[in-house]
């Protein structure tokens, strides 16, 4: 089928004017001193959000992202943030003041973190026995130690990292980075999201909501097992030529519809969904389809291990779509699995089995395809957890509770630093303490290696312009890019 | 700098706005600090360094070093604004906002003033105050005069003059009123769920009486088709499945229908809500059932159906029947999840958030949690606890039990004559078989034989695992085959016995054990292994206020706590703040497409403030003084002017793009089961059988989950048709949580997890290629192009028009006609050219091009926004 552009021709121009517009009104306000206060866009004519690609503010380095999400909060002193102290008070009396989140559950015990952190690379990296892949890498890699969003709650805790603010209903970070980038594929949804066998993660659809964003944003969810894409395959009499001719009859209906509504924003969404549906047809097939892939790649990943199976193929076809020129992919795990109240001592070394060497391998594979400078990959959850016990009720029942005031991920290619390990968390790991990282900081940095500023990004919601970080003070923490 | 003037610009906007710039403690500082500081500094039993912010009094203290805290008049002499200012403040959450930093600079600039004298005395945990009560969803609903500077021929019903107030700042008025094929379209979609049919869309189009459209709604709203929509929005928010959820297991829930069944029955009977939600909340201490005494009450049909209401309390996940890790935190995972549907639905609260503490943003504490909590417990009772299986009331009369109870008795005894035979038969081989052994074991043998498998002895053991095959004792089919013929067929005469039992049905009820009424113990951290004190029921304490009296439980005659009926009662007696608001909200939010309160399921401080608080409350009003009675609303709200104006108002678009004030008719689209069933009916197809346990589903080799019988093995999937049930309503459709209808859930039908505020309207890829590939649209394709040649056999310009007016409920205009009618040609030649190349099959005659072409044509219909949205 011939390729054409996903929105209709005559209105093309007017599509391109939404960027055009909105960055000329903020380049004014930005003169006049005004651009962190909520700007009053002009009104807007004929608008028409799409996928095309858009200029990015400033030359990027980065022009995707694979971000592996790991919901319930993975525990960093057990696995990024190695603290002497945890172990030398281990047992003992926490000497100093913890932010409990459950104070009812909670001990004043310090729990020494049970695993060994050693050297890796020569950067030096230190990091859990638990992660040996990851170590392999660590001089590809940024480990943040000293994240922070503040809010102990699972939602609240998601929303901020995933949407930039504690709040509900809010796009996800992938709605944001297609509305401003647009996509540099036609035949694949520029967002799409790779959900775990178990589920979606708690707060379902909070993970890739477009919120308040146009539909045409909202990200496309994945079957976790084969198909994966339901309806690939045209009935065999209209395969090819007939099915076209079916979608330009279609298209001209809709179009004609469309004259009688100006600005209905989901009908322009359907259409173009209908054009990329034709494309994802052999697309989608063949980017999902890991088979081809050589067997010492899928060895790299783990396929051929069941512990590490279901990850590995997710991560290889999230570097497949990369590939293919999809955006933004999301890595999800089920239910939130990292939430380690109690059982910390067998639960996360299982986690840890499932997901280390997939993730790290996407590391080596996108380095040695040339992709990692312009992929940005992700891993991290919504929240760390606490230096003391929780659940003390025998060392199989150990946990910990929520901590959002210190925590860690890692973040890798797309020009950020390699090697490098940001910030610190006090003595104990509970408090970011130098170089505290917000999500906001983290959205803005991240923004920036996308050639977007975050607070040009915005989006006319209700007369105020709406963005990202939305106006909470984010300092983009260039310490973080190469 | 830069901050700076951004602080500046927003407080001349705000002045320049004509907001009053004199800001009070309650009104304007206490929000932000219960936000960001209260929680530390005031909530906790010792406030954070000796600060607590909970009352503007307790500021005025001398911190370390003698600084002030604050000093009135002058903010920047007060530590409290350098403190967070140099960010040590807050120091857990987010950091202030800029904005709300300086409003409470400007607040002490002003003097720090508070809007009145402050309490004397203050206990732990949160305060309650006059500004949490003064919150607008919970002051009393007070009925509001209904505007009159209004055009008066723009108002058709009072909604219209409250909506037409509120345009005016903005300069808008109502869009054109819809034509009436558009209207008709509209409304049956709103009301039924369905398409009209081309016959009654030209008679309402042709009928230009003053009274056709109410003539139509009345008309609509008797028809069965209504109770089976408007079901569903209900089902959504009650969490509705016919399966446990919660494990993997997944289990059935096989008897949840009757619910479903009950709550389509009351829409269609415009049951008062008052009574619907009593009966749901309540039932079984109306009915006078408990759990062991129920009997009556089955055999009743009226107080039946109060029973069956009581399922909306069983809808919740629920693990405890399956295996589960720990048995007694999925029994408090059940009734935690069901709070959270019966506050969300009832109330528009999020509750759920105090059960583990008190809420962050909402005037609700822990205690207040349990205390609601408390009024459901003797029906739940963890620690005596039913699982699902133990819930299920049979529907037997006393007559058909005895008549089952005689015939199972009978069967039993063919058991017994069947076991004694098989038991013979073993023994004759058995002495045959001895004869194989050597004659010294034959003896110890036998008496190993007849010694019960535990008690034996060592040695007797060693001797049977010697002569394994002598033993004889069971699988007679493996000593002789006829024998076990003989003894089968008894058996299956008692199985044949059996089936003549008079059918049993089941209702899903919940109900209370007799005087069983537990503790209930506030959970520190919501976790049950650390009960703390005990908490009696009641109100949430912000409901609780000298102008409105909540209730007061006393036991029911049947030996149940009352406790549900006294909160049923209270929350259906007219005077609590929420109930009725949070309802009418919703019934408009189905019409209108967009909530007054636009988050259904929170009114707290976190949800949007109402867009027409006046309306809200009229509406409330009125629908608690019209006896609580859906149907007289709905017309309300179907015969204003608002929801009869056309989709199509650029203006309205432009200045108010999320519809906030309802200057046009908000486009949307068709919700998951209305898609279902009118592409069914379009093709007359759609079978209108009513109520019933569900159509099954099952996974095709595609993995597709579709209605049908499911005979599928663990290696190979497979369905088989279900003959008419296949064609029923999606609401009669098997709704298991894992494993959602790919047709329903492609667009946005929800999974029950636990349940379902408000619907996604999602706009995604795979709901085209849905539309382009899937056997479901294909095969209706096929059959509304059969269905239009069958109608108009000569004419394919009389198809084409029959389509358009089937799923448009209009006529097509030349251009489409032409563009069609060359579309068929070109198509038709393709398929020609694609099926003579294809080989003959016996027995299977080759696809007519013509009509496949045709078939292709109605696809493309189906997949046209013109048909997937409601305009």
């Amino acid at each position: 089928m011939k390729k054409s552009p996903l929105c209709s021709r005559r209105h093309f121009l007017q599509a391109n004017s939404f960027g055009l517009g909105t960055l000329a009104l903020a380049s004014l306000l930005e003169k006049e001193g005004l651009l962190a206060a909520p700007v009053k866009p002009a009104l807007f004519g004929e608008e028409q959000f799409d996928l095309s690609v858009k200029e990015p503010h400033f030359q990027p380095k980065a022009k995707a992202m694979i971000s592996i999400f790991m919901m319930g909060g993975p525990s960093q002193m057990d696995l990024f943030d190695p603290k002497p102290m945890l172990t030398k008070y281990d047992g003992k009396s926490f000497p100093g003041e913890i932010k409990y989140d459950n104070l009812a559950q909670a001990s004043s015990k310090v729990f020494g973190s049970p695993w060994k952190f050693s050297k890796h690379g020569q950067c030096g990296m230190e990091l859990s026995e638990l992660l040996p892949h990851l170590g392999k890498v660590a001089d590809d890699i940024t480990l943040i130690r000293s994240m922070s969003s503040g809010v102990s709650n699972h939602a609240q805790g998601l929303y901020a990292m995933n949407a930039g603010r504690i709040t509900a209903g809010r796009p996800a970070l992938g709605s944001w980075l297609t509305y401003g980038l647009g996509s540099e594929t036609e035949e694949l949804p520029a967002y799409m999201v790779l959900s775990h066998p178990g589920g979606l993660p708690t707060f379902q659809g909070e993970h890739f909501t477009n919120g308040w964003l146009p539909a045409a944003f909202q990200g496309t969810v994945i079957r976790p097992t084969e198909p994966r894409i339901l309806n690939l395959d045209p009935p065999a009499a209209l395969a090819g030529k007939p099915q076209a001719r079916q979608l330009d009859l279609l298209k001209s209906f809709n179009e004609d519809h469309l004259e009688l509504h100006p600005g209905e924003l989901d009908l322009q969404a359907r259409i173009a969904s209908y054009e990329l549906a034709a494309n994802m047809q052999t697309a989608a097939k063949e980017a999902l389809d890991i088979s081809n892939e050589p067997d010492h790649i899928k060895k790299l990943y783990g396929v051929d291990n069941p512990v590490t199976k279901d990850y590995a193929t997710r991560c290889i076809i999230a570097r497949r779509l990369v590939e293919r020129g999809v955006r933004y992919v999301q890595v999800l795990n089920s239910g939130q699995s990292w939430d380690q109240h109690s059982s910390l001592l067998s639960v996360l070394p299982n986690n840890c089995a499932a997901t280390d060497q997939p993730t790290a391998a996407l590391i080596t594979d996108l380095k040695q395809r040339g992709l990692f400078d312009s992929t940005v990959v992700h891993w991290g959850g919504e929240m760390g957890r606490l230096p003391v016990l929780q659940n003390d009720a025998g060392r199989e029942k150990w946990g910990r509770d929520h901590n959002t005031y210190g925590f860690s991920m890692w973040v890798a290619g797309g020009g950020f630093k390699q090697g490098y390990v940001h910030g610190e968390t006090d003595e104990w790991s509970h408090k970011a303490v130098i170089d505290e990282v917000r999500h906001f900081d983290w959205h803005a940095t991240l923004l920036k290696a996308f050639g977007l500023d975050h607070s040009k990004l915005t989006y006319k919601r209700n007369g105020l312009a709406a963005s990202l970080t939305d106006n909470q003070g984010a300092r983009i923490v260039n310490e973080l890019l190469a | 700098m830069r901050l700076i003037t951004a602080i500046l610009f927003l407080t001349l906007a705000r002045e320049a706005y004509g907001e009053s710039p004199a800001l009070t403690f309650e009104k304007d500082v206490r929000p932000i600090l219960k936000e960001h500081c209260t929680h530390c500094h005031g909530e906790e039993e010792k406030p954070g360094g000796g600060v607590d912010l909970r009352l503007r009094r307790f500021m005025d203290v001398a911190l370390d070093g003698g600084v002030a805290l604050i000093v009135p008049g002058k903010p920047a002499e007060s530590e409290l604004i350098d403190i967070i200012q140099r960010g040590e403040m807050p120091k857990k959450g987010k950091p202030m906002p800029a904005d709300e930093l300086e409003i409470i600079s400007r607040w002490i600039a002003q003097g720090a003033k508070t809007a009145r004298p402050e309490p004397a005395t203050l206990g732990i945990g949160p305060l309650i105050t006059e500004e949490d009560r003064q919150h607008w969803s919970f002051k009393p609903v007070q009925r509001p005069e209904v505007p009159t500077t209004v055009d008066a021929a723009l108002v058709y019903t009072p909604v219209d003059a409250f909506l037409l107030a509120g345009m005016r700042e903005k300069n808008l008025s109502f869009a054109p009123e819809a034509d009436r094929r558009t209207l008709i379209r509209r409304v049956t979609l709103d009301l039924t769920g369905l398409l009209p049919e081309p016959a009654e869309v030209d008679a309402f189009a042709a009928d230009q009486s003053p009274g056709a459209y109410e003539k139509l709604v009345d008309k609509l709203l008797a028809s069965p088709a209504y109770g089976e929509r408007w079901a569903r929005h209900w089902l959504d928010v009650a969490g509705y499945a016919d399966s446990n959820g919660y494990s993997e297991a997944d289990s059935a829930r096989p008897h949840a229908w009757r619910y479903r069944d009950y709550v389509i029955r009351s829409f269609n009977e415009n049951k008062p809500w008052d009574t619907f939600i009593r009966e749901q909340l309540a039932g079984d201490e109306i009915a006078g059932a408990t759990h062991a005494d129920y009997q009556q009450a089955v055999l009743d049909p009226k107080r039946l159906d109060q029973l069956t209401a009581t399922a909306f309390l069983r809808m919740a996940p629920d693990g405890t029947g399956d295996p589960t890790d720990d048995q007694n935190l999925a029994r408090n995972q059940v009734i935690a999840e069901q709070m959270k549907i019966v506050s969300s639905s009832l109330m528009g609260l999020t509750v759920a958030c105090a059960q583990c503490h008190d809420h962050r943003y909402d005037p609700i504490t822990q205690d207040d949690y349990f205390r609601l909590r408390a009024i459901f417990e003797p029906a739940y009772h963890w620690q005596a606890w039913r699982n699902p299986a133990q819930r299920l009331y049979s529907l037997y009369t006393p007559e058909e039990r005895a008549k089952a109870a005689e015939i199972e008795k009978a069967a039993v005894a063919i058991d017994v004559e069947a076991r004694e035979m098989s038991k013979k038969f073993l023994d004759e081989i058995f002495e045959v078989e001895i004869l194989k052994l050597p004659e010294a074991d034959r003896e110890p043998y036998r008496a190993a034989r007849a010694t019960v498998e535990k008690d034996r002895k060592p040695e007797q053991k060693e001797l049977i695992k010697k002569y394994p095959s002598a033993l004889a004792l069971y699988s007679l089919n493996l000593y002789d085959q006829k024998k076990q013929d003989i003894v089968a067929a008894k058996s299956a005469e008692a199985t044949k016995l059996r089936a003549t039992k008079p059918a049993q049905g089941f209702v899903m009820a919940l109900t209370e054990v007799k005087g069983q009424v537990p503790e209930t113990k506030l959970f520190n951290r919501g976790d049950h292994e650390q009960p703390a004190h005990p908490v009696p029921p009641g109100e949430l304490t912000i409901l609780t206020t000298p102008e409105i009296e909540p209730f007061t439980p006393e036991p029911v005659a049947s030996g149940s706590s009352g406790r549900r009926l006294a909160y049923a009662k209270w929350l259906t007696n007219g005077q609590h703040p929420l109930f009725a608001r949070v309802l009418v909200n919703r019934f408009w939010l189905h019409h209108m497409g967009r909530g007054l309160v636009n988050t259904p399921g929170d009114f707290g401080f976190q949800g949007e403030l109402p867009s027409h608080p006046e309306l809200l409350d009229w509406l409330a009003d009125e629908f608690v003084k019209g006896g609580w009675k859906l149907k007289p609303l709905h017309k309300t709200i179907l015969l204003s002017r608002a929801y009869r104006q056309s989709a199509k108002h650029p203006e309205s678009i432009r200045a108010d793009p999320d519809n906030t004030l309802y200057a046009r008719f908000k486009l949307r689209r068709l919700d998951a089961e209305s898609l279902r069933d009118s592409i069914l009916a379009a093709t007359g197809t759609l079978v209108r059988k009513s109520y019933g346990p569900p159509s099954a589903i099952g996974r095709d080799p595609a993995g597709r989950i579709v209605v049908g019988v499911d005979k599928g093995t663990i290696t190979s999937a497979k369905v088989e048709s279900g003959g008419e049930n296949d064609f029923r309503r999606s609401i009669y459709i098997e709704s298991r949580r894992s494993r959602p209808v790919t047709v329903l859930d492609t667009f946005d039908s929800p999974v029950m997890v636990p349940h379902c505020e408000m619907r996604n309207q999602t706009t995604v890829a795979p709901q085209a290629l849905l539309m382009m590939n899937d056997t479901f649209i294909l095969e209706n394709a096929k059959r509304l192009a059969e269905r239009v040649q069958k109608e108009m056999p000569t004419d394919r310009t009389a198809q084409l028009q029959q389509a358009w007016k089937i799923l448009y409920g209009e006529s097509a205009s030349e251009s489409e006609i032409s563009r069609s009618l060359a579309y068929l040609d070109e198509q038709t030649a393709a398929l020609t050219s694609y099926f003579s190349a294809l080989p003959e099959k016996k027995d299977e005659p080759k696809p007519d091009p013509a009509q496949e072409a045709m078939a292709s044509l109605c696809q493309i219909l189906y997949s046209s926004n013109r048909f997937l949205y409601i305009e």
